[in-house]
């Protein structure tokens, strides 16, 4: 696989995220796929904003180890990524700036001048860079005028001239000043169509395709863009998106909703989270269908709010004080993300309890390019089911109590829309009798709760889906373990590993983190294999979870926690010290 | 048309004399008056003893967490506008645990009727002082008296915007009654403030209290006029109550201003089309 990777930096608030999607679009455009990912600090100005795309001829859903192309709206942006950088790196500057002390082709563009003989703002660093980048690959500059023109679109055509005039600026300047190092890596080649979303968008667009009526949630990053998305959305699907004012207010909004017979779902991470929790028990006892996003960041408490980490694993699968069954999807990919939260929407009307699909910054916020036939596919084989839902039912002369919390084989009672005639009954957060009226009978109370924790074994029965493996188990001299945002770079990793080191490794993938079938998984572990857990986190939270559920302890770990994503290069880094490989 | 008898559910368990059972019976009467039927009302119930009514009504229900009785009302509200939706609450849960949800229920304008038993005590767990507790009051959680000063929940709904306020005593259901009625017909946020004695635990708020301190506002009162209802308010903190709607005025609810739910109720849309998520799949190319 060709791959190359354009990282753009600079002072936040001079729309280093703008240049850097509009810069996904231009690949998935020319004919290529990206994958970005974005560090910023918790700030709106001052502070240093950096996003990196890698290019690639095939789909990629991770990061490389070097920089082929730096552009440097500041000195900063040198100074923290040159270790990145080789000796063919392109580094875009303005030497009135700053002077690159270090390796790699140097190549020099007056941003200031250019931007004062034109008239432009210091902001508008970020859209010569595009220009003169569009340039350096051998890109066509007419497709980066037309979404520069499609997105300032709402701001009228004053606005689009002036932004394509320095995207124009910045490209020939490049052509003028540098024609010897212009690299063919963006010509333009022809396509079928992609798309380009983040993995908050690809939950959006889950939950269009579930048909989820009511979303409510308070901003907290990394989760707020689907907040932001689904709001710009609600009119034109018929959905109704609500800010609440705490997450306290905004479960139980759904929780009201999902009542009546909305599907709903919330979004937050894990402070948000944390505030949730005791309704998340409500709908267990309840039996309310909820779906809940959660894209966790580090914590604890305010922790790194715009960084990745994979803290909140066992947080969501115990959150919740007493017993109620829960499923905690955690999808590995921008595709399986969308498949999973329509998915989730299933899961939670047929279980009737609450559904968390788990995220993290990494996965939210990086932009995928995905061909567009694959997504189209996945939307025409989703079918929505409702469970046992029942929407209509023949009344008798009186009013009769309808037995909502009724004992059945599977442990999923029939639940009937509030506001059918002829019936009533009540979501019940005390512990009930089948006709939802409050009891502490000790028989009624065991009932209920052998009811409840059958639905466990059905789903296990019906629905769980075995962790997927990558490569030949039986030839891996290694097999990783891992689950969630993960998995494309032990891939990659992987990759790397055969092609440089002529290792052979393996993956076991989860996806479907919890419950877990301790039978079905038992049959792929063997004593004999050597096992590396990789997780994003320092207390090994999946493998604390296998452990608990299989009784199987894996000791070698490869663990993250210092808010950055795991990436190939920092799995080979730590077999290298391990001695693993030279 | 229902009855009271389709209202009942199991008899209640509440302390002979306590004033739910005023609230309770007022609230049943107030439907059967108003024609609605245990399969067209949603009532979501708070904890306390208050909240406890969700076996003595039969309704749609959901019995809530405490303090959370609001926000699952409005969720039922958005997701189906038709249904009327009523929250029967206490002032441990609404003024104390939840507060946060009442103030943001008032500036909505959700459709909701609020029903607060008030107390002035946690009567469920044996007495301790709720937020309308008289300043000095004692209890088990307050042996040497309550520091902090009582919340006027007249004077802060109004002032947050609360679009009807009504006062009522549990000792005058017929004037109840036609409180509830007026409440329930209100298109908007409305709360009504119900005195309780609890004949358990609250030995200074009794029913001979609210007798000597309580008074209907004159029919030519005029529950329109914001500074006259402010007025009326304050007289609480000088132990005076007002009885009757204090205030109210019409302003659109919040299910009225989203143009989404202009046709129908959400949930009788019809299932969402695919070619809508295939148009906005395109705006990502």
């Amino acid at each position: 696989m060709m791959t190359f990777t354009w990282k753009i930096g600079g002072e936040a608030g001079f729309g280093i995220n703008a240049a850097g999607s509009i810069f996904s679009k231009f690949v998935a455009r020319s004919g290529y796929y990206a994958f970005d990912y974005i560090e910023y600090p918790s700030l709106i100005r001052g502070g240093h904003n950096a996003l990196e795309v890698v290019i690639a001829d095939e789909e990629i859903g991770t990061l490389r180890e070097k920089i082929d192309f730096l552009v440097c709206l500041n000195a900063e942006t040198y100074q923290k990524h040159s270790v990145r950088l080789h000796e063919k790196s392109l580094i875009l500057y303005d030497q009135a700036e700053f002077q690159p002390n270090g390796t790699g082709i140097k190549i020099t563009l007056p941003f200031k001048t250019i931007l004062s003989d034109l008239g432009g703002d210091l902001v508008m660093k970020n859209t010569v860079a595009l220009g003169a980048s569009v340039a350096l690959l051998g890109g066509e500059i007419k497709i980066l005028l037309e979404i520069l023109k499609e997105q300032f679109a709402k701001k009228g055509e004053r606005v689009i001239q002036f932004n394509q005039k320095f995207a124009q600026a910045g490209y020939e300047y490049i052509l003028n000043h540098y024609p010897t190092l212009i690299h063919r890596i963006l010509t333009y080649k022809k396509n079928n169509n992609k798309v380009v979303i983040s993995g908050n968008d690809a939950f959006s667009l889950g939950v269009v395709l579930a048909d989820c009526r009511f979303y409510s949630a308070y901003p907290m990053t990394p989760s707020s863009s689907v907040l932001h998305t689904l709001a710009s959305w609600q009119e034109k699907i018929g959905m109704v998106v609500r800010h609440a004012e705490d997450e306290i207010s905004v479960i139980n909004h759904a929780i009201g909703s999902s009542f009546a017979g909305v599907r709903s779902a919330v979004g937050t991470s894990g402070g948000g989270f944390a505030l949730m929790v005791e309704s998340v028990s409500f709908a267990g006892i309840a039996e309310i269908p909820l779906v809940i996003f959660l894209a966790q960041r580090p914590g604890p408490a305010t922790g790194m709010p715009t960084w990745t980490e994979q803290g909140d694993l066992l947080f969501a699968i115990f959150a919740g004080h007493g017993e109620f069954p829960k499923i905690v999807l955690a999808p590995s990919d921008h595709l399986e993300m969308l498949r999973l939260a329509a998915e989730a929407f299933n899961l939670a009307d047929i279980y009737q309890t609450p559904v968390i699909v788990l995220s993290d910054m990494f996965l939210s916020e990086s932009h995928r390019t995905i061909d567009e036939e694959k997504i189209r596919k996945l939307a025409h084989q989703y079918q929505i089911d409702r469970g046992k839902l029942i929407k209509n039912l023949e009344r008798t002369e009186k009013i009769k109590p309808f037995l909502r919390y009724q004992i059945t084989e599977d442990g999923i009672s029939p639940c009937l829309l509030p506001g059918t005639d002829g019936f009533f009954y009540q979501a019940n957060s005390y512990e009930h009798l089948e006709d939802s009226h409050t009891t502490e009978e000790a028989l009624e109370r065991k009932k209920q709760v052998e009811k409840r924790n059958r639905k466990i074994q059905t789903y296990l029965k019906n629905h769980f889906q075995t962790p997927k493996v990558y490569g030949n188990l039986e030839h891996a001299s290694m097999v990783f373990v891992s689950w969630g945002s993960n998995k494309e770079a032990i891939l990659a990793a992987i990759r790397d590993l055969e092609e440089k080191n002529n290792l052979k490794t393996a993956l076991i993938h989860f996806s479907y983190l919890y419950p877990l079938d301790k039978n079905v998984l038992l049959s792929l572990f063997d004593k004999n294999k050597q096992y590396l857990l990789v997780e994003n986190n320092s207390l090994s939270q999946f493998g604390n979870l296998l452990s608990m559920t299989l009784g199987i302890e894996i000791e070698r770990k490869i663990l993250r926690y210092d808010g950055r994503p795991i990436t190939s290069y920092f799995i080979i880094d730590e077999l290298k010290k391990n001695g693993d490989i030279k | 048309m229902a009855t009271l008898s389709d209202f009942n559910g199991y008899q209640p368990t509440w302390c002979p004399g306590c004033g739910d059972w005023g609230i309770g019976i007022a609230l049943k009467m107030a439907l059967v008056q108003l024609n609605y039927s245990p399969d067209n009302v949603v009532v979501v119930f708070g904890i306390g003893c208050s909240g406890n009514m969700n076996d003595f009504l039969n309704a749609y229900a959901i019995h809530s967490l405490h303090g959370r009785a609001i926000p699952n009302a409005i969720g039922v509200k958005i997701a189906n506008h038709r249904l009327k939706t009523i929250a029967v609450v206490g002032d441990g849960d609404c003024y104390g645990e939840g507060t946060n949800h009442l103030i943001h229920a008032i500036r909505g304008n959700h459709d909701i009727t609020v029903i607060v038993h008030h107390n002035s005590v946690y009567g469920l767990t044996t007495g301790q002082v709720a937020p309308t507790a008289p300043k000095g009051m004692k209890s088990k959680s307050t042996p040497s008296g309550i520091i902090d000063q009582p919340l006027n929940p007249l004077t802060l709904s109004l002032t947050q915007g609360a679009t009807f306020i009504g006062q009522g005593f549990a000792g005058d259901t017929p004037h109840l009654i036609e409180l509830l009625k007026k409440g329930l017909q209100h298109e908007g946020f409305s709360l009504i403030n119900i005195l309780q004695p609890c004949v358990t635990f609250n030995k200074i708020n009794t029913y001979q209290y609210y007798r000597e301190r309580g008074y209907r506002l004159p029919k030519d009162y005029d529950p329109s006029n914001y500074h006259l209802a402010l007025k009326k308010s304050l007289e609480l903190d000088d132990g005076k109550y007002p009885l009757g709607v204090i205030y109210q005025v019409k302003k659109p609810t919040f299910t009225n201003q989203l143009t989404q739910l202009k046709e129908r109720p959400l949930v009788e849309n019809e299932e969402r089309r695919k070619e809508i998520f295939f148009q906005l799949l395109n705006t990502f190319k």
